[in-house]
């Protein structure tokens, strides 16, 4: 017998329906302050026995001086070379010895150096971390091995469709803003970024009072603040800066705000990419920051239009069209503003056609009733009702409690998303689609095949221009 | 970590992991089936069903993402060359509807399948095949060296993703009949965790999954032996820099020194401290990259070391580099330091895996792992002590049996237009 032929119990010819949506409560965030200004954020948390950590500063990518793009970045990674007496191998050794490591990620608008470890390791591996943060050695050689290697890892990106899509979109739709330029850097200006430099850096952007050490886990918050006194407390703003404005704490430091996409966009930009079997896709435009009172109305349009795998965009190109493994749109939605993007990957024959369809479905849902009640139901109801599975780990928690510090939100942030979106209507997420998403002033940028690629492209009644993004 | 298992009588095992610490429900349904079941001419099956798998069964053909995302779950699946998995995590309110639909693709997916879907879901894995391997730096690399590797008919010779000439000469009835052999009670594992009582999980599994009919037994797969090679080869690529892999067949899944190799593989390669990654790309700058990994899996494992050189190198400095660190580690074995390194990154390890309860590598994955390829979901203690048991000696001893550098396979991609980068005498390949 075949499944196929079986008599099915009744109650399979019935889809279970979704439950009510689960409520979220983001765990109280316990706070202190140290005398030099460090906030210390903890939550609870006590599945198992490690704690998460991360510490957060206000020094993104969009502080790069405008001729040192990669500076935060590399200032960054510099700090765990060589810190608090312990060379890189000394200090990689000491976390390994304790069954972790540190993750530095430079963002654009904030750095965050952190671990998750045992519950148990929490003294030792922070120590580590205050090291990094506060002490490091910044030495010549370190500085050599480290440059040496971002110019390769620069050349080796050069050579994927996606960097190349990516940094040739925001150039485009960010111009000479401080967003429009990659967080690790071009080979010409890190190349010439000097130790003086990343230690000015340093100096400027992290200090005590624009940082924030965020712990989640099975500890207490007065052992937390101990822990952090000991560790951080001696952290002091370096010579030569104010000692009054010691404690307070500092006006963030922000990239100006990024315009809203204005005018027509005629040309698209064509990196070229010979004997490439797919065109990689980069179509969007400036948006929004993410303190944006359109936020959940944004996150409702996305979700309909091209954040998901059941969303417009990706059900016509991939599940209709077999043109791609897939395709998304995102808003990036940063502290002075962000963007609109669709992304994909589509076979080089179906270069023209898939940029026709993402044109379409882009001015589609701008149009009066685009979305019908039972899509405009679907799309909440995976949002609310999902909203909760974004909470589940103590690095989850972290992660959340970073966003309140990187985009200055409230603590109700988490915990009013699920009625605030059951709010949203039809013609809200439609206003938000005529607002923020502009077909005409797309950037629409293409990775792929000149010699497949040109002859689709000609036909899309747009010019066609020929670039190389910087690496 | 608490479970409980039972067997329903056609087959399938249940396993469910009670924790109601956050309000969430994992679904996690194994399937024995992976590329090593495939034929000659006929590869790719098991991946395009992970496709197909989502398309839609008999009684809800809309497709498995809308129903279930909109109950808010997530969901996904992956295939190896030895298993296929599929998952939803989801709020607590999502088991029933999670287990209805993997059991409605269980029972009643064929009646769903229907030549378009079959044809759009192949033309989204040729596009998933160029995404992932044909238009990636080094994407090939993998192809090349399995088929180098393996002789013809080992079942680990061609990609899990499958030949794109196989799979557009693949027909819908050899579909079926894949799908009639593999995928059914028998040959699958379903575990069930989170925040839902255990009686009420086998209480659901029994009503939803209870009707489907048992299948036809599997034969397991053999394969012929694997000898080491020291075989040169080399591909071009559309990269910057040149980077060569090396390659020698290992133990198996579980197999006497495969734990041995898994942390000879961390301490050459893995973090700043190892002894690879800190000689030749902090201390010498030799190279830019570098990796290495055991990769196990049933049939056999596959030792790999992969370097990139830095400019102004050569690939046989580097080859040489790794072939004087792997005599000495052979030689010598571990420092007490070292492993009492691993020791500890193993225990944190065993517990980090424990952070969620679904999704790849979540609770629910790593049960029916374990139920899979031991037999019992119970052997988290007995895995992590295997890592404990490793001695200097054993270690030693795994490296110098396995891993002789005069037996590498060894692979060199280099930059087209650049062939005299390869390592001398290496044979210029084309991966099918």
């Amino acid at each position: 017998m075949t499944p196929g032929d079986l008599s099915a119990p009744a109650d399979r010819f019935t889809l279970p329906q979704p439950g009510a949506p689960t409520p979220v409560r983001f765990p109280p965030i316990t706070r202190s302050t140290l005398e030099n200004g460090v906030r210390i954020w903890s939550m609870p948390h006590t599945a198992i026995p490690v704690v998460s950590v991360a510490l957060v500063v206000d020094a993104g990518a969009a502080q790069d001086p405008a001729t040192r793009h990669g500076l935060a970045s590399l200032t960054a990674h510099l700090s765990e070379e060589g810190a608090g007496g312990q060379d890189a191998i000394q200090l990689a050794e000491t976390l390994a010895r304790l069954g972790t490591h540190l993750d530095v990620d430079a963002g654009p608008d904030v750095t965050t150096v952190s671990f998750t470890s045992l519950r148990r390791f929490f003294e030792p591996a922070l120590r580590v971390l205050a090291d990094v943060v506060t002490r490091p050695h910044f030495h010549e050689p370190d500085l050599v091995r480290v440059r040496e290697l971002r110019l390769n890892r620069l050349r080796q990106l050069s050579r994927s469709p996606a960097t190349p899509a990516d940094r040739a979109y925001l150039a485009s739709v960010f111009g000479a803003h401080p967003y429009g330029h990659g967080v690790l850097g071009t080979t010409k200006s890190v190349g010439a970024i000097t130790l003086d430099e990343v230690r000015a850096f340093h100096r400027s952007a992290w200090r005590p009072n624009a940082a924030t050490l965020i712990v989640a886990g099975e500890i207490e918050h007065d052992l937390v603040v101990q822990t952090a006194r000991a560790l951080l407390g001696g952290w002091t703003r370096p010579r030569g800066s104010n000692p009054e404005n010691q404690n307070s704490t500092p006006e963030v430091v922000s990239a100006p705000a990024v315009p809203l996409p204005a005018g027509r966009a005629h040309e698209i930009l064509l990196v070229e990419r010979p004997g490439a079997p797919q065109s990689e896709l980069r179509i969007g435009h400036t948006g929004p920051s993410r303190r944006t009172p359109a936020y959940h109305a944004l996150v409702t349009l996305n979700n309909v239009l091209g954040g998901d795998f059941s969303s417009r965009i990706n059900r016509n190109l991939r599940e209709a069209k077999g043109l791609t493994y897939g395709a998304r749109t995102a808003f990036d939605l940063r502290r002075a503003g962000g963007s609109f993007v669709v992304q994909t990957s589509v076979q080089t024959a179906g270069t023209a056609a898939a940029i026709t369809e993402i044109l379409r479905e882009c001015e589609a849902i701008r149009q009066d009733g685009a979305i019908q009640a039972d899509e405009l139901e679907r799309a909440k109801s995976s949002l609310t009702r999902g909203y909760v599975r974004n909470f589940e780990a103590a690095d989850d928690l972290v992660r959340g409690a970073t966003q309140l510090v990187a985009y200055d939100l409230d603590d109700t942030t988490f915990d009013r998303f699920v009625p605030f979106v059951e709010a949203v209507t039809g013609a809200a997420v439609v206003d938000a689609a005529r607002t923020y998403i502009r077909p005409e002033s797309f950037t629409i940028v293409v990775v792929g095949d000149p010699d497949q690629c040109r002859p689709q492209l000609d036909t899309l009644g747009r010019t066609v221009a020929v670039t190389r993004p910087e690496f | 970590m608490h479970f409980e298992k039972s067997t329903l009588p056609n087959g399938l095992d249940v396993i469910v992991h009670e924790d109601h610490r956050v309000p969430l429900v994992a679904v996690n349904v194994w399937y024995h089936v992976g590329s090593k079941n495939e034929t000659v001419g006929r590869t790719g099956l098991a991946h395009l069903f992970e496709h197909l798998m989502f398309e839609g069964g008999q009684h809800q053909p809309r497709g498995y993402f809308e129903p279930l995302q909109e109950a808010g779950a997530s969901l996904n699946g992956s295939t190896s060359a030895d298993r296929t998995n599929y998952w939803e995590v989801g709020p607590a309110s999502t088991a029933r509807l999670a287990l209805w639909m993997e059991a409605d693709r269980m029972g009643w997916l064929l009646p769903a399948l229907t030549p378009a879907r079959f044809e759009t879901q192949r033309d989204v894995v040729l596009n998933e095949r160029r995404q992932n391997y044909e238009n990636r730096p080094y994407g090939l690399a993998q192809f090349a060296l399995a088929e180098a590797l393996y002789p013809p008919g080992h079942p680990y010779r061609w990609p899990t993703i499958g030949s794109a000439e196989d799979l557009r000469a693949t027909t819908v009835d050899e579909v079926r009949a894949f799908f009639s052999r593999f995928y059914h009670p028998g040959n699958a594992s379903l575990a069930i965790a989170g925040d839902i009582e255990a009686a009420t999980a086998f209480d659901l599994a029994s009503e939803l999954f209870g009707q489907i009919p048992a299948g036809p037994p599997i034969r397991p797969v053999s394969a012929p032996d694997v000898p080491a090679t020291g075989r040169r080869i080399m591909l071009t690529d559309r990269i910057e820099l040149p980077r060569l892999y090396l390659i020698w067949p290992s133990p198996a899944l579980f197999a006497s020194g495969d734990a041995e190799l898994d942390l000879a593989a961390d301490l050459l390669a893995n973090g700043r401290t190892a002894r690879l990654y800190r000689r030749l790309v902090h201390e010498q700058r030799v190279a830019t990259e570098l990796a290495a990994a055991q990769s196990s899996r049933e049939l056999g494992g596959m030792f790999q070391i992969l370097a990139t050189a830095a400019p102004g190198h050569s690939l046989q400095e580097l080859e040489h580099l790794i072939a004087a660190a792997l005599v000495e580690l052979g030689a010598n074995g571990p420092t007490p330091g070292e492993l009492e390194r691993s020791r500890v990154q193993a225990e944190a390890a065993f517990v980090y895996r424990q952070r969620t309860l679904g999704g790849f590598g979540g609770r629910a994955d790593q049960l029916n792992a374990y139920n899979i390829y031991r037999g019992t979901p119970d052997a988290f203690a007995a895995d992590l002590q295997r890592y404990l048991d490793v001695t200097a000696v054993s270690l030693r001893d795994a490296v110098s049996a396995w891993i002789d550098p005069s037996r590498a396979l060894a692979l060199s991609v280099v930059p087209a237009g650049q062939e005299p980068e390869a390592l001398a005498g290496s044979e210029m390949v084309r991966p099918s």
